[in-house]
This record gives structure tokens, sequence and C-alpha cells, in this order.
């Protein structure tokens, strides 16, 4: 071999070597804890601090949250708050690719379910004794327990939901029938009497394609039956007769044809089919979460005044109406430097505090009502008390001490998407009650295992 | 007329025994480092951009990893996730779907494509500029805008497809929302949206076929189809190939009308790969296991696009 072959190829094992180091260097290093620099970080002493707000919000709570930054910063000047914005079905996946990194957003609003996950990944930060002290006192003890891992406060719980039964007054008054069923038996008596095929009627609306919304309906009837998703040692319970008595209802429903399963499909915006067929006084009744309230009002335009909310009908063996529950809360990126996480979490108890709103509401309580959504601070329920008595609130609002919250865990999400997969077989006639929750909860067992 | 050239490879052999390299071996040498210097950056390129990320999906599909960690904290798991993905049946109808959807897909856009390439190649034909136009039309809207005039004709019960099925006394399949109808009224958007540029494709193949050969087909008494059987058909392979092959490709990384119309259901019936991978990354953060479909995924491709190109090489 001639010496400059030697160098060529020297060269280029060289330089292939560096393309390498460098691709890998630059994949790892979004994961490093040790860098304090980016946005997040401003150096020590008394330098500015630029944190950033990562939610899945629209441009009008955007816009209020970012005036109540501005409002913040002339407080603290030192601090600069950013809100970084992205549609809900992006939220987890931008948390998942930036989240690791001490350059990601500081700050983020997350569903319950993801803390456990994030809190083992050490991407959510515990919350100073402060802070943690706060939240246990001005926050019912349900929903300070959604925002902990192993008794650790790890967040602002902001937002709650959860889900009652949403019915067409007109409808129900042509059917003759006074007012929503209470039961699970009138529940499946009345979906039958609502029901006009010729009309393009049915009863009862289910939603598929979409975990959250056949999911929480599902299990909210399993736990006005006394029923769970999970059992004690933390194994899928949905054996239980109590939960398979749900899947038989939906058996019975669908047997009377007051479901109509191909009405149900949700899209990628948690809107679709089910949506435009409830609102179009196609489906007479279905369960719901509160949040939808503004996408209901937008759709049906006068015709919404026929829409009332009840809670979820009990089952045979159940002694009360129970919804699940899930909520929000505000956590603070565990990677980003130690000075960005103190002016994250002082932003956060400044946000979340009773004197940073209106008439004695956090800015944050103001901001989620004025989407028709549930503040969870006990101060921000008794500010917006006239808000929160509307008549479609109020339901969700009474059922709150009675909800049964999501279980927090690893794989949660996996265990939504497998239960959903299965009551969906049922729906389509594919599996039956039995047999469907069967394979749910093999799959939900394999899919927390992971 | 035969011209030979010095090319890499082709070199004559430096001569035995080490002798001084002569002017020809000399001019070879500088061929090659030539060849070397002019390719080094597109090679490293494609090394830094593809091959590393190749090898480094295949690493972290060995491991345990969630992607908010750093990749020095993955855990080693073996096989694990390729055993975990082949034993799972939303994955297994996932690629079940993936492979209904590109079949159907090239069953159905090949021949619609080349029999409106032969309409539109037609000399006669009015306004075939325009209708070029309108079919590309549909590859250039981006898949968002498409997916929203789509949804709306899918509506069930009162979109403008079930009105006009309604007229005929047919009732609504539920398209979308029905576990039966879903995957196939994601191949016709796909047919839909994709028939244009593949008619161009076609056409193009078309203009490349010698207008001699038709005329002494004609002068030898052969009518339309036996032209079409005997001459286009086999004087189309490579475009034909050519486009079977992104067909193929194109189908079986088909993402964007399953994660904005259905969500990859009902019932798993339109959960396809690229869809699967997204979720089991993203949504339930197992970057192994979602590492060891997209492995999985790129030798399939890799297969299938050998496969192809080697069938049309050996009828050539």
């Amino acid at each position: 071999m001639d010496v400059n072959r030697n160098r060529s190829r020297r060269g280029t094992f060289a330089a292939v070597a560096a393309a390498l180091a460098l691709t890998l260097a630059a994949c790892s290093s979004g994961g490093g804890q040790s860098s304090p620099t980016g946005s997040a970080s401003a150096g020590g002493g008394g330098e500015p601090q630029k944190i950033t707000f990562l939610t899945h919000w629209g441009p009008e709570q955007v816009s209020q949250l970012e005036d109540a930054a501005k409002k913040f910063s002339q407080e603290e000047p030192g601090i600069t708050v950013t809100v970084q914005a992205v549609p809900f079905a992006n939220l987890l996946s931008t948390l998942r690719t930036q989240g690791g990194s001490p350059n990601g957003p500081t700050m983020a609003s997350i569903y319950d379910a993801w803390l456990p996950e994030l809190v083992r990944d050490g991407v959510a930060a515990p919350a100073p004794k402060d802070v943690a002290d706060d939240v246990q006192g001005a926050w019912a003890q349900n929903v300070v327990s959604a925002s902990s891992a192993e008794d650790q406060v790890y967040g602002f719980p902001n937002e709650i939901d959860l889900y009652a039964l949403n019915y067409n007054t007109r409808l129900l008054k042509e059917a003759g029938l006074d007012g929503p069923p209470t039961t699970f038996e009138e529940l499946r008596s009345y979906a039958q009497k609502l029901t006009d095929e010729a009309a393009g009627r049915h009863g009862f609306g289910v939603i598929t394609n979409w975990a959250s919304g056949a999911v929480h309906p599902f299990l909210s009837l399993a736990a006005s039956n006394g029923g769970h998703l999970l059992d004690d040692q933390g194994k899928a319970a949905l054996t239980d007769d109590r939960v398979v008595a749900v899947a038989e209802l939906y058996k019975q429903m669908l047997d009377d044809g007051s479901i109509d399963p191909e009405a149900s499909a949700a899209n990628a915006n948690t809107t679709g089919p089910y949506l435009d067929n409830f609102a179009g006084g196609r489906t007479a009744m279905i369960i719901m979460a509160n949040w939808w309230q503004g996408s209901l009002k937008e759709t049906m335009g006068d015709a919404y005044a026929d829409v009332a909310t009840a809670p979820i009908p009990v089952g045979p063996d159940g002694d009360r109406s129970s919804s699940i529950s899930y909520s929000w809360l505000t956590m603070v990126n565990g990677n980003a430097d130690e000075k960005a996480q103190e002016a994250s979490w002082k932003f956060l108890s400044w946000l979340n505090g009773p004197d940073s709103g209106e008439n004695g509401s956090s800015a944050m309580g103001d901001i989620l009502v004025g989407m028709g959504i549930l503040p969870s601070r006990t101060s921000d329920i008794d500010a917006h008390k006239d808000a929160l008595s509307d008549p479609f609130l109020k339901t969700y609002v009474d059922g709150l001490p009675d909800a049964t919250p999501f279980p927090t865990v690893v794989g949660g999400d996996a265990a939504s998407q497998a239960v959903q997969k299965h009551v969906e077989s049922l729906i389509f006639g594919r599996e039956d009650p039995q047999q469907a929750m069967e394979a749910a909860a093999s799959e939900v067992d394999a899919a927390l295992g992971k | 007329m035969t011209t030979t050239l010095d090319a890499p490879g082709r070199g004559t052999r430096p001569a035995r025994g080490g002798g001084a390299p002569t002017s020809k071996q000399a001019g070879t040498k500088k061929y090659r480092l030539a060849a070397v210097g002019f390719l080094s950056p597109a090679l490293l390129l494609i090394c830094a951009f593809v091959v590393v990320p190749m090898v480094l999906t295949f690493w972290i599909s060995l491991h345990r990893w969630s992607m908010f960690t750093p990749l020095t904290d993955m855990e080693f798991v073996g096989t694990e996730n390729y055993r975990s993905v082949l034993s799972s049946a939303s994955h297994l109808a996932a690629l079940t779907n993936t492979v209904v959807y590109v079949g159907l897909s090239a069953a159905v856009t090949i021949p619609l494509a080349f029999l409106l390439a032969l309409l539109l190649y037609f000399p006669g034909l009015h306004g075939r500029g325009l209708v070029r136009v309108l079919l590309f039309s549909t590859y250039v809207v981006p898949t968002v805008a498409i997916v929203i005039i789509w949804s709306n004709l899918y509506a069930p019960g009162h979109g403008p497809i079930d009105n006009v099925l309604a007229l005929a006394g047919i009732s609504s399949p539920g398209w979308l929302s029905n576990p039966d109808t879903a995957l196939l009224s994601l191949v016709v958007f796909n047919v839909w949206q994709m028939l244009g540029y593949y008619v161009v494709l076609l056409v193009a193949g078309l203009t490349q076929i010698p207008e001699e050969i038709y005329e002494a087909a004609r002068l030898d008494g052969a009518g339309p189809v036996r032209q079409t059987v005997s001459i286009t058909v086999p004087l189309l392979r490579n475009t034909l190939v050519f486009v079977l092959l992104m067909t193929v490709i194109n189908s079986i990384q088909v993402f964007d009308p399953v994660y904005l119309l259905t969500q990859g259901g009902p019932v798993d019936s339109t959960n396809v790969l690229s869809f699967d991978i997204q979720r089991t990354a993203f949504q339930f953060g197992l970057a192994g296991e979602a590492s060891a479909m997209a492995f999985s995924l790129l030798v399939l491709l890799a297969a299938v696009a050998g496969i192809l190109v080697g069938a049309g090489r050996r009828r050539s």
C-alpha cells in the first residue's frame, strides 16, 4: 500500500470517528444533568433568571398567563417568564424530548398520570418544604395526593376534571321522562325510550378512538358500582364482578340498539362525531368531562339551553355516585439548575397564591375558570363560587368529594389504552363482556410491569 | 463503439515485484484520491445523519429507556424488547394492518394510475394539462388540510358521502368509526391523495417510449390493447417498478391520517407500524421497544425494496 492511500484512509476514519463522536455527544447532551447552561440558567449570584413555562393551553389562556408573568416580573424584576405552548397531543412528546435536558422548559403543566414516571426519571423536582406545606394546607387532600409521589409533593395542583352524565332535556321531555336516570337500570331503560332508529337517534353515546373518552366513562360507571381499575396490590381489578357488570350494561344497551357504535368516533382534537351527534340531538345522553362545556356551547348555539348534567348513575353494587377524577399540576424541571428551580417555585407560589388574581382568587384560578375548568385550590373554589354554581358545572363541583382519583402509576397511560381497546372490542361485538375484561386485565398488568 | 475508462477497481494491477509505478498506475491513484476527496463530505454527512442514527436506534433497541434520562442511564436488556414487540397483540395488529394497507394501496393505485396515465398521454384528449394539474394538486396540498376535508366527507350519518348513499337507500357503514371499514377508508384517502403523483411519473415514463415502435406495430396490424400489452407495459417496466417501490415505501410509512383521523382505532383496526412506534416511544415512554419496532421496520423496508429492485433487474 502506498503512503497516500494510508493517509487518505486514516483521514477518512478520523473524520468518520469525529462525526460519530459529535453525533453521540449531541445525542447525549440532551440528557446531561450537570450542564447549567441555557435559557433556564443564568449563572450565580443575583443574575437575572429566565425561566420557561410549558403548557397546552390555547392562545387566549396563554395571553392571560403572559400577562400574569409580566405582573410577577414587576414584583420580581430579576425573573423573566416565557410561555411555551404546544397542542395537548404534543405535550408529553415535547416533555419527553426536552424535559430531560437542563435547557428544556423549567416549568410544565402536566397530567397527574405522567407524574410517577417523571419522578422516577428525575425530571420532576420535589417541592421545597415551604411550597409543600402551602400545597398541603390550601388544597383538598385527594387533590394533594394526585400531585404527590411517595408522600412528597411535586407541584402545584391546578385543574381538576371529572365526569358526569350529560343529557338533552328536550329529548327526555319528548320521551316523557322526568329527570335524569340515577341507577344502571334506569340508564338502560331511559336509553331504550330515547332511541328512535327512524329519526337516527340513540339513547346513549360511547366514545371510541380516544382512550380518555371511553375509559373514564367506563371506569366512572365502574366506580359508581364499587369497582376499581386496580386492586390494593396494584394489579388490574377488571375481572371483578362490579366492573364486569358495567361491560354487561354496555352489551345490554348495544343489544337494545340504544348505542350506535358508528356514531362514537373521536379524532385527534378530542372532538369528532361523538360530539357532533350529542350536539345535534342524535345522541340523548353521554358521560363526559366538565371541560367540554365550551365546545358544547360553541357547537350547539341556542340549543345549548337543552343540556343538563347529572351524577353518574349508581350500579346495583354501588352505594353512591362516583366519577373518576384526574388533575393537572405544574411541576419544575429537576434537571434545571438550582437557581432556575428556585425562581420557578417562587413564580408558581405567586401564580397559585391567593393574592395574584382578582377578589381573593389566584391568577391561576382566574385563568382556569375563564376556560370553564374547575380550579382545585380551596380559596379559588370559594372565590369563584358564582361561576362554579353554573348549572352545568355545579354537578361536577358537587361530585368532587366523592370522586375516585385515576391511579397515578408508571404505565398508567398504556393501561388506559389497553382498557380502551377492549371496551371498543366489546362495543363492536368482537368480545363478550367477560372476555373483554379478562383480556384488558392481562394487558393492563403487562403495561404496568414495564 | 467500445471506449474503456480507467475506473476505480477496474485499473490494471501494479506489476509484481514492486517495480516503479507506470504513468497509467499513477493516474489511477490520482483518480482514486480525487474520488475519495470529492465523496468524503457526502459520505461523512451520510454517516452522521443516516448510519449513526441507524446504529444508535439498534443500540437503543437493546436497552430499556424512557427518553427522559441521558443515554448513559439506559439499562441493557438484550433482545427482550424484540421479544416483547413480537408478543404484543397491538404490534402484530399494526404489522397486519400495515401489510393490508400497503397491499390494497398498491393494488388499487398502480392499475388506476396506469389507466389514467394512458388516458392523459392520449394526444387527442382536450384539457389533459388541466386534468394533470388537478390530479397532482392532491399530492401537493398538505395532508393536514386534506384530512379536514376527508373527516367531513366521512362524517357518519350527515357527511356528503352518507347523504349520497342515503339517496340510494344505503345506510352508513360508519367509515372511520367501524373497525370493518376504517382501514379501507384510509386506503381510499391514500389512493386519492397519491394517485396524481404516480400518474405524473407514469406519463413521464410513457414519453420515453419511441413513437416509431408503435408505428411499426400498427403497420403489423396490432390494435390498442395489443400495443399496450406488448409494447407499453414492457417498455414502461422500470417506471412501473419505481412506482410500485414508491407506493410500498410511502404506504408502509403512513402516519398523518392515522394520527389525525383515527388514533389507531377502533379496536386497533387502523393501528399501523409508524403510529405504533410513535405511541410506544412518545406516549408510553418505551423508547427501547419503539426502537426495536423502528429497526424491524427498517429491515422490512430494506428487504421489500431489495426484492422489488432485484425482481425488476432480473426481468430487465
